[in-house]
């Protein structure tokens, strides 16, 4: 066993845990929106109130999500374009591979945008008035509209579709007839989570 | 309307001067494949300007899709020239060498890396020593039938040539060779070392070099299913990995 086998396994490994769950976790904490600006403010300042909350974001979030697109941007470059081979798997891996940059670059700009902006500009707390009048402004708003829609559905499909790898890699599904099963759940998953992201992303649009 | 087929043929003279593509238009022949397409070429190499060329070289031998030395791009696709049947192909067929093994003139390849993946892996039933060890084990029916499918490898390339993860600038050991790990490592005799391919396989160019993409069982001949034989080995390791972290020596 080397560096290069545990660096590629911890890569798969931090994809579903942490950085997974944190999705999931994210997204549902997003339907607050839905209940109005004050309860979702408590909800999401509530957590940031904790001692430990710059902590779990940290190691729980930032080192392992950044770990897993700096070897992921890496592996890019380890592919060939191979366009004659149209075959659904092979759509997948590319989609894989552009979703996770373009994902990468959405959270580079989500986390500007919603913590070190408000962080800079004194306007830290009002998280849904923050949120609500970047979507509505005449100006940039279709455009953070754009990039909200593409960058949570692409991180949706990222995970959903990456589950489903993720089986494969450490034999967990082991059988066409499971992988198959796998898969399934997989785009069941992509739709569930999409349904719920987009449900939320309404409550502002 | 003269019935003809025109063949585009990508050609290198040498192992290390520019390909270059050549037109060749050759009577058709009801039924015939690429391989006796590629011979009426030799007997008269004419390219489409009607200039004398040097005739194209191929590998091949044995003519029934089971020894894969005539694997080779057609149209796009890597498959067996032996039994790319002409008439339903489309027209103008283009053949090209496979882009993952090095061309050594037209469209024969130099495929040693496989058989160096397969020492690697040591893909071989281990027994030492000349004198009588008596019987082997015997092997259960459920393994038999798994085994066979498996052992109609015939290490042509088409997985890997698929593959977007293998390429020439890498050392990914590739499809074939996890797949014939998977076979000697359920084997009765040859699992004894079934711990040292797993080492093999946990290093760079290793399993976790494999990017799932699942081009190897679309694009494998003998429909062997490589995907299952990448996540069997894909549990050994993960196996592997656990006794290394938590029962270390």
């Amino acid at each position: 066993m080397d560096s290069h086998f545990l660096m590629r396994r911890i890569h798969s490994l931090t994809g579903v845990v942490p950085v997974g769950l944190f999705l999931v976790y994210h997204l549902y904490l997003q339907l607050y929106l839905h209940s109005g600006a004050e309860t979702y403010n408590a909800e999401v300042n509530s957590f940031y109130d904790s001692p430990l909350a710059i902590w779990t974001l940290v190691i729980v979030v930032y080192i392992p999500l950044f770990f897993h697109a700096f070897l992921g941007v890496r592996l890019i470059f380890e592919s060939t374009v191979q366009p004659s081979y149209t075959y659904f798997s092979h759509l997948l891996y590319w989609l894989q591979r552009i979703s996770g940059v373009g994902v990468l670059l959405f959270i580079l700009a989500h986390v500007w945008n919603t913590k070190f902006g408000p962080w800079i500009s004194g306007t830290w707390g009002t998280h849904f008035e923050h949120l609500s009048s970047g979507f509505s402004d005449p100006e940039s708003g279709i455009i953070t509209k754009t990039v909200y829609l593409l960058g949570v559905l692409g991180a949706v499909f990222h995970f959903a579709n990456g589950l489903n790898t993720f089986c494969m890699t450490w034999g967990i599904a082991l059988t066409p007839k499971s992988q198959i099963r796998v898969r399934i759940f997989s785009i069941l998953l992509f739709f569930i989570l999409s349904a719920s992201a987009l449900y939320a992303l309404s409550a502002i649009w | 309307m003269p019935d003809t087929i025109t063949f585009k043929i990508k050609r290198q003279d040498s192992e290390n001067t520019k390909p270059y593509w050549e037109t060749f238009v050759i009577p058709h022949v009801p039924n015939s494949n690429v391989i006796s397409c590629l011979m009426d070429i030799q007997a008269n190499p004419e390219n489409s300007k009607g200039e004398k060329v040097a005739p194209v070289v191929w590998d091949c031998n044995c003519l029934e899709e089971v020894c894969g030395s005539c694997t080779m791009v057609i149209n796009r696709k890597v498959r067996q020239s032996c039994s790319a049947l002409v008439d339903q192909l489309e027209k103008p067929i283009t053949l090209e060498p496979m882009s993952k093994f090095p061309v050594i003139r037209d469209l024969a390849v130099d495929r040693s890396r496989m058989f160096g993946a397969l020492k690697k892996v040591q893909a071989w039933v281990t027994a030492d020593g000349y004198h009588d060890l008596g019987p082997g084990n015997r092997e259960p029916q459920s393994h038999q039938e798994i085994a066979y499918k498996l052992s109609e490898c015939m290490t042509c390339g088409c997985c890997l040539e698929a593959c977007p993860q293998y390429s020439l600038n890498n050392n990914f050991l590739g499809a074939a060779a996890i797949s014939q790990t998977r076979l000697f490592n359920m084997h009765p005799t040859a699992k004894n070392i079934a711990d040292e391919r797993l080492d093999t396989l946990m290093q760079e160019g290793g399993i976790a070099d494999c990017g799932n993409a699942q081009n190897c069982v679309e694009a494998c001949p003998k429909s062997i299913p490589l995907t299952e034989s990448i996540a069997e080995i894909g549990r050994q390791v993960s196996g592997k990995l656990w006794s290394n972290i938590f029962q270390a020596k």
